[in-house]
């Protein structure tokens, strides 16, 4: 439905809008070709993204032509959140599940196969908001990237530190706006823990604990035994792309697929990149020296029901090492003896920053007397125009979203080497060994098996 | 059930050892004897076997039992003989019964000892049935199901100057005394910090010795041949009988058992209380995964503080189970393994791992520290002696009771109503006056309450 109204709506925009379809060595080039043609320019010459950005993007007066991928649940919350574009294409293997979205943007044409989609709508649409399940972020991602696609990713970037590195690499190398789903990121709280930081006022920060207690999808189960009938609103064998073939099952899904090893990334892959997108930005954090993990109990297919990572950081800039502990399943740091009786120290979720002179729950400083004392720390970070807005925003030529995949990619990464840390947690244990990591070369120095999990393995007729 | 005899009764009557020591103890309920004083005269003379019950004789009882098989095993019993049933053919001159009060009261004369093994809720009536009867005791641990049991029972133990001992019998061993002793040297400086942790009730990787954090059954299976239920429950509240709870199994219960804490928490805080010469936590809280009111959580960390004793400054211990441990000592070589269960210290000049200290350039200019602990004959061999009128045992209750309750004041911080409310506060403890101070709902999980016909 390459549509009437988006015809409609580009009237009076001019050349560039009249010869939109037309080849481009006989025509203007459209934006989107410029795009490409960029790309191209770009894969062997670096160029900076600003520099691109002004005119390889939408301009802002216009509308971005929107495709949604994964569209229940969380996918329909973004698009919601994206609504003020137009929604051109809609994707997903659940009809049941997408049902809500569907409805809700009756003119957008409806797919099953993303891969489809983009080959059909191709020259109408700028940009994509993906929200399937984990396993399939990295190659529709991937694919996006290399039609000169715009990318909006629900986190995590991806269900493998392979498959990140390898879309970072490619967003990179296209030139296009990204953003992850982490919109926390762009709340005043994540500036304030910089601001906060940067101004000492907790001084060198050595120890950060980081938890959640959500959310509740089973776990520390095993895989069922039981082979219902594929529902008929289900497309059983897209659902699980690049996954390993297993016979459907109501448990994986909707939603229930995050404690599923082949599908998900447990609470750490999900949670995590809301949490740590402050501890990062603040304390600027690259790749782990090393990591350890324990936990309940791990098995070959679900994720714990309760874990602890450690993570050790290298000193960097002016930071000293840094500890990083990760606690899920109800787990959490004992309360700080700073924290007056009475104030919460919830088990939902929160980090909690030890400094040599001080301490932060969030981004308050402990004790209260301490915060009412200190006040505000002087501003020095530009506030967000809204998470989503940032990344329409890079998309018609602003500045690269907050949590574009330059600074959400390498965190994703440290975060799933903590899953990688959780699988070889009895093998960690039994060889007296933390999990070394050379993060430049995404590799487990002093345990060759741990590298297995740095790549997912794809089915016959996937790739990235 | 009889009476034991008073002691003016007994000036007339060539006095049996047995009552000599009746005698002993209540004259000193009010007077303050050091047991050294009481000890060669009144106890059993050292050539002399002492005759010992068995009650709950599966499993570790059987193991206590054949540890203690040098003396005279004169009565055994257990709810459920077929759990029973080796210990009672190693033992077939021993009068065999089901209900310890029966046997109490019929083999009165006959015993000096008993040794407790059941499942922990019954721990304190069975301990405080015999000590009020004056026979020495060896109680497994923890000591007791409820915070206020083992105030109760240690308090009852002084008071009848019985011989006792928990079943903690990693505190009788040679490592243990290293560790108070590098750490009384000052080989890793003053102690703020220690982790202590236990994989149970996870057995390998994916194994569990029993299950937590699971609901109660709903089947209602008859009762297993040889098992009296109804005595198996002993004072807990009335249930169905299920295979989920006996044998074994109950660890995991609320209701019979006292978590991976309870099980283990006795043998390896034994060494940091000592070491650390602890006394009432001055606060604990907990965090743990979804817990219920049936069993207790699949995994759970529970932090203590204490304050601090004589030169040593506060500490914070914390406790991991169910496969959490604290974080790895950088110190720590690599290829060294870090242990299902273990304890470190983490102190100012070094850490102590188990009792290694660490970093092995520190452990290797410290050197061993001066011995100044007696040596133990052996854990079980320590009772014996102690039932014989020798020195008080490792693990004899004044020591034990406030160990016990320090353990189980962590499985009151983990019941669902109390964790919830720990996150605004921490639970703060004043051990004196048996309360928390600040949380006055929690008070009512320092005791268990009994069913009808049961008391302490």
């Amino acid at each position: 439905m390459r549509s009437l109204k988006r015809t409609a709506k580009r009237q009076g925009r001019g050349v560039v809008k009249k010869h939109h379809r037309a080849n481009n060595v006989d025509a203007g080039l459209s934006r989107r070709d410029f795009v490409r043609a960029a790309t191209a320019a770009a894969a062997f010459t670096i160029v900076p993204r600003y520099v691109l950005g002004g005119a390889g993007h939408v301009p802002p007066s216009e509308k971005l032509n929107i495709a949604g991928i994964g569209i229940g649940g969380r996918g329909a919350g973004d698009l919601h959140e994206v609504s003020s574009e137009n929604i051109v294409a809609l994707c997903d293997v659940d009809q049941r599940y997408a049902a809500g979205a569907f409805k809700a943007y009756p003119n957008a044409k409806k797919y099953r196969d993303f891969r489809r989609m983009l080959d059909k709508e191709d020259k109408n649409i700028d940009a994509v908001v993906i929200a399937t399940p984990d396993h399939t972020h990295a190659v529709i991602t991937m694919k996006a990237i290399k039609m000169g696609k715009h990318v909006y990713c629900e986190k995590p970037l991806a269900h493998s530190i392979y498959e990140i590195r390898k879309v970072t690499e490619a967003a990179r190398e296209a030139g296009v706006a990204t953003q992850l789903g982490n919109q926390g990121q762009a709340s005043e709280s994540n500036r304030l823990v910089c601001e906060f930081i940067w101004n000492d006022a907790i001084g060198p920060v050595r120890e950060v604990h980081s938890w959640s207690n959500r959310p509740i999808s089973p776990r520390g189960i095993d895989r069922p035994r039981e082979t219902p009938p594929v529902p008929e609103w289900l497309d059983w064998d897209l659902w699980l792309g690049p996954s390993p073939q297993r016979p459907y099952h109501p448990c994986y899904l909707p939603f229930s697929w995050r404690g599923w090893w082949d599908f998900g990334t447990g609470v750490l892959g999900d949670i995590g990149c809301h949490q740590f997108a402050p501890i990062f930005r603040a304390l600027k954090l690259g790749y782990p020296t090393y990591v350890d993990a324990c936990s309940s109990g791990v098995n070959s297919e679900t994720a714990p029901l309760a874990s602890m990572v450690r993570y050790e950081f290298p000193s960097r800039y002016d930071f000293p090492e840094l500890e990083l502990t990760w606690y899920d399943g109800g787990l959490m740091p004992a309360r700080p003896k700073e924290l007056k009786e009475g104030l919460r120290f919830g088990n939902a979720d929160d980090n909690l920053f030890v400094g040599d002179k001080g301490k932060m729950l969030g981004h308050r400083l402990l004790p209260e007397s301490r915060s009412q004392e200190y006040g505000k720390p002087p501003r020095v970070l530009a506030r967000s125009p809204g998470h989503h807005k940032e990344w329409l925003d890079a998309c018609k030529g602003g500045p690269p979203a907050g949590s574009n995949f330059d600074v959400s990619g390498p965190m994703t990464e440290v975060i799933l080497l903590g899953n990688i840390a959780l699988h070889m947690g009895q093998k960690l244990y039994e060889k007296g060994l933390k999990l070394y990591y050379d993060g430049p070369n995404m590799k487990v120095t002093n345990l060759p098996e741990a590298n297995e999990y740095i790549r997912s393995e794809y089915r016959d007729g996937w790739n990235l | 059930m009889k009476n034991r005899k008073k002691p003016d009764d007994e000036q007339n009557k060539k006095m049996s050892r047995r009552d000599f020591m009746g005698a002993a103890a209540a004259a000193t309920a009010f007077t303050i004897v050091p047991r050294s004083v009481l000890g060669g005269r009144g106890n059993i003379a050292p050539s002399e076997k002492v005759n010992i019950a068995g009650i709950g004789v599966g499993g570790q009882g059987g193991g206590d039992i054949r540890a203690l098989s040098s003396q005279n095993i004169v009565a055994l019993c257990d709810v459920d003989w077929r759990h029973a049933g080796g210990t009672f053919k190693r033992h077939p001159n021993a009068k065999k019964y089901k209900d310890f009060r029966i046997m109490l009261d019929e083999e009165d004369k006959n015993i000096d000892a008993v040794i407790v093994a059941t499942p922990d809720h019954v721990h304190a009536v069975a301990s405080m049935a015999a000590i009020k009867r004056g026979k020495h005791v060896y109680c497994e641990k923890p000591l007791t199901h409820s915070v206020y049991e083992a105030r109760m029972i240690a308090k009852a133990a002084r008071e009848h100057k019985v011989a006792t001992q928990m079943g903690n019998q990693g505190q009788a061993g040679e490592e243990r005394r290293l560790m108070s002793e590098y750490i009384w040297a000052g080989a890793i400086g003053q102690v703020r910090e220690v982790h202590v942790w236990t994989d149970r009730p996870l057995q390998g990787i994916n194994g569990v010795y029993w299950p937590q954090g699971v609901d109660r059954p709903k089947e209602t299976p008859p009762v297993r041949e040889g098992l009296d239920w109804d005595l198996w429950l002993g004072p807990a509240p009335e249930r169905p009988y299920h295979p989920a709870y006996a044998p074994f199994k109950w660890r995991g219960w609320w209701d019979f058992g006292t978590g991976a804490l309870g099980d283990i928490g006795c043998h390896s805080i034994d060494p940091i209380w000592r070491a650390l010469k602890l006394k009432c936590p001055v606060s604990v809280e907990a965090s743990c995964t979804l817990v219920n009111n049936e069993t207790y959580p699949v995994a759970s960390m529970v932090t203590y503080h204490f304050g601090a004793r004589g030169d040593m400054a506060p500490v914070k211990m914390t406790w991991y189970d169910g496969g959490l441990r604290p974080p790895r000592p950088d110190e720590l070589e690599e290829g060294q393994q870090f242990g299902t269960n273990g304890t470190l210290f983490v102190g100012d000049k070094g850490k102590m791992f188990g009792y290694t200290i660490l970093p092995e350039s520190l452990r290797k200019d410290f050197g061993k520290p001066p011995k100044v602990l007696p040596r133990s004959p052996g854990h079980h061999q320590e009772w014996i002696d102690a039932c014989k009128g020798g020195k008080p045992a490792g693990s004899n209750f004044d020591h034990a009771g406030p160990l016990a309750e320090a353990v189980l004041l962590g499985n009151v911080a983990l019941r669902p109503e109390i964790k919830e409310k720990l996150t605004n506060k921490s639970l703060l403890w004043d051990g004196p006056g048996f309360k928390f101070t600040n949380m006055p709902e929690a008070n009512k999980y320092l005791h268990t309450e009994y069913r009808e016909g049961w008391s302490l």
